[in-house]
């Protein structure tokens, strides 16, 4: 098993660092020099200059990389040209806002999906179960913000039950904070609850007609018991990988949600950022949003062979 | 089921360390709750990328930092008078080259240090200098020298004499600097202004505090909060949910409706000296043509613009110049709204049925606007076709640095920039300035009413000459709590005075 | 071993055939809506006519007007248009790149297999609106950029499809047979990969149509879509947030097209999945 280990781990490096290499290219591609967008109108060619030399844009493009690439796994995403301020500390802010809205937004979502889902499945043919099932085709079918906007307008603007936007830090105002992750976090997880339901439905419902189970009722175990004690456990192995896909992939979905509510994360960061060609910025933004992907990845590998036998008994 | 047991424990440790670390992250954003009466917060959309307008662009830091942390010799007010401010009194020579001025005493920096006629001359030489790269700073080119005579007098020498210059004074151009406090101008700023800075929350929010220690009146808050949104659509909501008190130079002014019928808020419609300019290349086909231009000019119902696009705030004056300069004259009456004219110049100059590019920025005024532009001008025969720009970065590389348009729409704010729009055949505008450069420096140099007169001869050429249609003076639409007093509702220069702001 | 697509969790085998029936049934709207368009529409979804502007439903106007007087109902039937055209081309995209990676990989193994999982996994770390962003940046916003951006971020999901479906067909008697008696490579991959794994391929197709609607319209939404004045939904529901308060139908009838084109290709998914689940139950 440590070789599966070090292999993930060979694996999860060799991807991270060919996308350093792909971001940086891909980022000198992007037209607008940064010191002209910093000086802004009438600057003169040799304003220019002197701020290119002051931002290092005007070095070769080899040691513009290393430059970069060999501070990022030090957590050392260097100055940005724009702002004037070290990249760090803001990205380490927002990604802890994101995180905090995707997981909870996350927790929620299993709370509605793993209970409804199973519910779906076990009664699959009963008018519950059916509306369920429907009910989760439309909660996929509707893009985030669209429920996001409609929540503000009925439940903050209309109502105002809520305040319409803004973010307090939990540790600071945690009532306050509450009041406002609610709408935002419901917007996600109205829509990846739908997601995941139809998921746990389909993995129960699957399990449900394993041999072992019937195996296990026929040694005399009750429907939900058999279903509990073995079935579940392997239910829980798509389950997982698809709830950490989709981890991975609502930090950056959950963009338009910020808009929305105007909370500062990491995709607002990421949208600011390239709209002020702050080249650094995006860059190390990027990087980070797939170190959390490539983690994310990586730790579901390893708990794949922790949870399913199989794979474990293959290696 | 020992394995699960691990992961679960494993999660919830992970959990755990994530939501220690994680409990004051976002900070800021959200001011706390404190006592309404002594803090303000206001609603921007645009934030300041840093705090040093020395060498970075834009609009927003000035609006931040003028008049509240940084002040000038002199203020503009409300009606876009030059009033005194560090400078208590000046005196003019003879010759209109010389301002003496006599500086306010007791005014001291943020930082403790006391304001003296030192720092008029730090500042003004330092605008000259390579630390300045704010392409404004040819606003100080007419200065020639500054000469100290006392901790309370000084003397600034013209090389010419310039009407423009004292105002520019009241601009960002004119702000007064302490010596020792330009180390870091990107994240901190050091002014004698009745405000200092409490906290940036980059991207989300500024905290200005009230100065103890300020030489004039205190401000009517403690606190005053400028939050930063991405649309205007969440600065609205943010004030019906409270968690606003003002929302200034609102962009939705949809919106407007259902606050001006409600008793709780005050909407406010004040003049800028924005104006929304049509742009056309003079230099290149088919707007290389006056009588291309002037049909352009003709085909444009402004005030159906204004109506369409903007809900009916602004105000259409058929010129280049804001009501508020002194120079102003109502000129709607040269291209009023004729599309059978327009045709009829069309075909005189051979360009039926253009074909035209309409490079269009990423900004909610400009893609309104857009809209209407190409249905008046499709009727008049011009196919005008909408190419989208980023804005800032594509549009200012492309459309302004490289003039790689045909029509193009921009909202232009700088103060006064008549001049600098028309009176330079290199800007993006590419306007023959041969009939305007020597009565524009004449009015420039000529006493206050020759420089009326000399002005307003210049813009009724410009216009003549249909360089570019200004659609309409863009508005300062102000949303506010009813019990909010001191907003100053006319944005005359870039800043957003918060010096009188209060509550009932 | 990289986690498995969760398109292959397998469904009961006794869904209702409605799934299917309704689910084509949504996308031909969607499809027609498209076509008409291209013929006629009542009036031109482009050209302003500030006279008529903000109006409510009416005979003349089935869906109202917009802020510029624009007819909200021919805006629907053009941003069909974009929306299968981004579909379209963004499941192409990964289809013709990620099916034959998937396969390669499946196929030959070892390094092979290495290399284009690798390259699976580095543009599945990329979100196709992470990748939209991006490419935002560079390209500008445009519905092309939007097609590649989509259609790159959709290939890992092709792949690890292809690559699945081909392992299980290769572990099998038929396959081990072929190989047995020498036939190339690419004859078994034409003669027996393809044909076992098109069923799970076009599944794979309908469940990223539409995933790529909804991506269009959260691009859209964020100014990184199809620019101004071409109508698309993402656009319009964008639009229609200031007119929530006074016009809240403006922002109803673009989410109702992309939720009926989601829900559409979603079950369309479901059903064919369905259709061809016993023949995906081979390789067990």
């Amino acid at each position: 098993m440590a070789i599966r280990l070090l292999i993930n781990l060979a694996r999860f490096a060799v991807t991270y660092v060919a996308a350093t290499v792909l971001v940086f290219l891909f980022m000198r591609a992007i037209p607008g020099d940064p010191a002209q967008i910093a000086l802004g109108v009438n600057a003169t060619p040799e304003l220019l200059a002197r701020t290119r030399a002051e931002f290092g844009t005007d070095r070769p493009l080899i040691v513009q990389y290393f430059d970069w690439a060999l501070g990022l796994p030090f957590g050392d995403f260097g100055t940005s040209y724009v702002t004037r301020q070290d990249i760090s500390p803001l990205v380490l802010d927002r990604v802890q806002v994101s995180l905090i809205l995707v997981v909870l937004a996350m927790i929620v979502a299993l709370l509605i999906a793993i209970p409804f889902g199973t519910l779906a499945a076990v009664k699959h043919r009963s008018p519950g179960g059916i509306l369920v099932s429907g009910l989760s085709q439309l909660g996929v079918a509707v893009p985030n913000f669209l429920a996001g906007i409609l929540l503000v307008v009925v439940f903050a603007v209309g109502l105002g039950w809520f305040p319409a936007n803004g973010w307090t830090p939990p540790g600071q105002d945690f009532g306050d904070f509450a009041s406002r992750v609610a709408l935002p976090v419901l917007a996600l997880a109205s829509v990846q609850g739908a997601i995941l339901t139809r998921y746990v439905r389909s993995a129960v419902m699957e399990v449900m007609s394993e041999d072992y189970l019937r195996t296990a009722r026929a040694k005399g175990l009750g429907k939900m018991e058999a279903l509990f004690k073995h079935g579940l456990r392997n239910a829980s192995i798509p389950v997982l990988t698809v709830t950490s896909v989709q981890l991975a992939a609502l930090i950056i979905g959950a963009v338009v949600i910020e808009r929305v509510f105007v909370i500062p994360g990491l995709g607002s960061m990421l949208l600011d950022a390239v709209g002020n060609r702050d080249l650094l910025t995006v860059q190390s933004v990027v990087m980070v949003l797939v170190a959390i992907t490539l983690i994310i990845n990586l730790v579901v590998d390893v708990l794949y062979t922790v949870l399913d036998p199989r794979i474990r008994k293959a290696s | 089921m020992r394995s699960s047991k691990k992961f679960g424990l494993a999660a919830a440790v992970l959990a755990g360390a994530l939501s220690l670390t994680a409990c004051n992250a976002g900070a800021g954003s959200t001011a706390s709750q404190e006592a309404q009466q002594d803090s303000v917060t206001v609603a921007l959309t645009g934030e300041p990328v840093n705090l040093d307008f020395t060498t970075t662009a834009g609009a927003a830091i000035p609006q931040a930092l003028m008049s509240n942390v940084y002040e000038g010799l002199v203020e503009i007010d409300q009606e876009g008078k030059i009033q005194p401010l560090l400078a208590e009194s000046w005196e003019l020579s003879e010759d209109r080259k010389t301002y003496t001025f006599k500086l306010r005493e007791g005014a001291n920096f943020s930082n403790g240090e006391p304001f003296t006629a030192e720092d008029v001359k730090f500042s003004i030489e330092r605008v000259q200098s390579d630390e300045w790269v704010s392409s404004l700073k040819s606003k100080m080119d007419v200065v020639d020298a500054v000469n100290v005579l006392s901790d309370t007098e000084v003397e600034v020498v013209l090389k010419q004499p310039s009407n423009a210059w004292l105002f520019d004074m009241g601009t960002l151009v004119g702000a007064m600097f302490d010596p020792s406090g330009v180390d870091d101008l990107a994240n901190t700023a050091i002014g004698t202004g009745p405000y200092a800075i409490e906290a940036w929350n980059r991207g989300q929010s500024i905290e200005l505090a009230a100065r103890d220690d300020y030489w004039g009146e205190k401000p009517g808050v403690e606190t005053a909060t400028l939050r930063y949104f991405a649309d205007a659509v969440a600065t609205t909501n943010a004030l019906q949910s409270g968690d606003v008190d003002v929302v200034y130079n609102m962009q939705a002014p949809e919106l407007l409706s259902s606050f001006e019928s409600n008793d709780k808020y005050q909407v406010l419609e004040g003049t800028s000296n924005g104006e929304i300019v049509l742009s056309m290349n003079n230099k290149e086909a088919p707007f290389d043509d006056v009588r291309v231009r002037q049909a352009v000019m003709h085909a444009i119902d402004r005030q159906a613009v204004v109506d369409t696009a903007w809900n009916g705030y602004g105000t259409v004056v058929g010129g280049p110049v804001p009501p508020t300069d002194p120079y102003f004259e109502d000129l709607n009456s040269v291209y009023p709204y004729d599309p059978a004219k327009a045709k009829e110049l069309l075909k005189e100059a051979g360009a039926e049925n253009l074909d035209i590019t309409f490079t269009v920025p990423t900004r909610p005024y400009a893609t309104a606007v857009s809209e209407i532009v190409v249905s008046q001008l499709a009727e008049v025969g011009i196919n005008a076709k909408i190419e989208s720009a980023e804005f800032p970065a594509v549009w200012l590389d492309q459309v302004f640095t490289k003039h790689d348009y045909q029509m193009s729409v921009v909202l232009a704010v700088e103060s006064r920039d008549v001049l600098t729009m028309f009176n330079n055949p290199d800007y993006y505008l590419g306007h023959d300035n041969s009939k305007i450069k020597d009565p524009a420096a004449k009015a420039d140099a000529a006493d206050e009413a020759g420089y009326v007169e000399g002005m307003k001869d210049v813009v009724r050429t410009i216009v003549d000459d249909a360089a570019a249609d200004v659609l309409f003076i863009f508005p300062n639409i102000v949303v506010a709590d009813a019990n909010v007093t001191g907003i100053p509702a006319n944005s005359v220069t870039e800043a957003l005075d918060l010096t009188n702001i209060g509550w009932k | 071993m990289t986690t498995q697509p969760a398109a292959v969790v397998r469904s009961t085998r006794r869904r209702p055939a409605p799934t299917l029936l309704i689910g084509a049934a949504l996308v031909l709207l969607v499809v027609l809506a498209a076509l008409i368009s291209f013929v006629w529409t009542p009036y031109d979804p482009v050209q302003a006519a500030p006279a008529d502007r903000l109006q409510g439903s009416s005979a003349a106007h089935l869906m109202g007007t917009d802020r510029y007087g624009r007819d909200v109902f021919s805006g629907i039937l053009y941003g069909a248009r974009i929306t299968l055209l981004v579909g379209l081309v963004a499941v192409g995209i990964a289809l013709l790149i990620g099916t034959p990676l998937g396969i390669l990989a499946g196929m030959r193994g070892g390094a092979v297999e290495e290399v284009s999982m690798r390259a699976a996994d580095i543009l599945l770390a990329f979100p196709a609106l992470l990748v939209a962003i991006m490419f935002g940046a560079v390209f500008g916003a445009s519905t092309t950029t939007a097609m590649l951006a989509i259609g790159i971020g959709s290939i890992p999901g092709f792949a690890r499809v292809a690559r699945s479906g081909t392992l299980q067909v290769m572990s099998t008697e038929y396959v081990l047979a072929a190989k047995a008696s020498s036939q190339g490579a690419f004859r078994i991959a034409r003669r027996h990969v393809l044909p076992n794994i098109a069923g799970m391929v076009v599944v794979q197709c309908s469940v990223s149509f539409a995933i790529a609607v909804l991506a269009e319209a959260a691009l859209s939404f964020l100014g990184l879509g199809t620019p101004p004045p071409v109508p698309s939904w993402g656009r319009m529901l964008q639009e229609s947030q200031q007119f929530l308060g006074t016009y809240p139908m403006l922002a109803v009838w673009p989410g109702l097209a992309i939720a009926v084109a989601v829900l559409g290709f979603n079950l369309l998914g479901d059903g064919l999945r369905d259709k061809f689940d016993p023949k995906l139950n081979g390789g067990r």
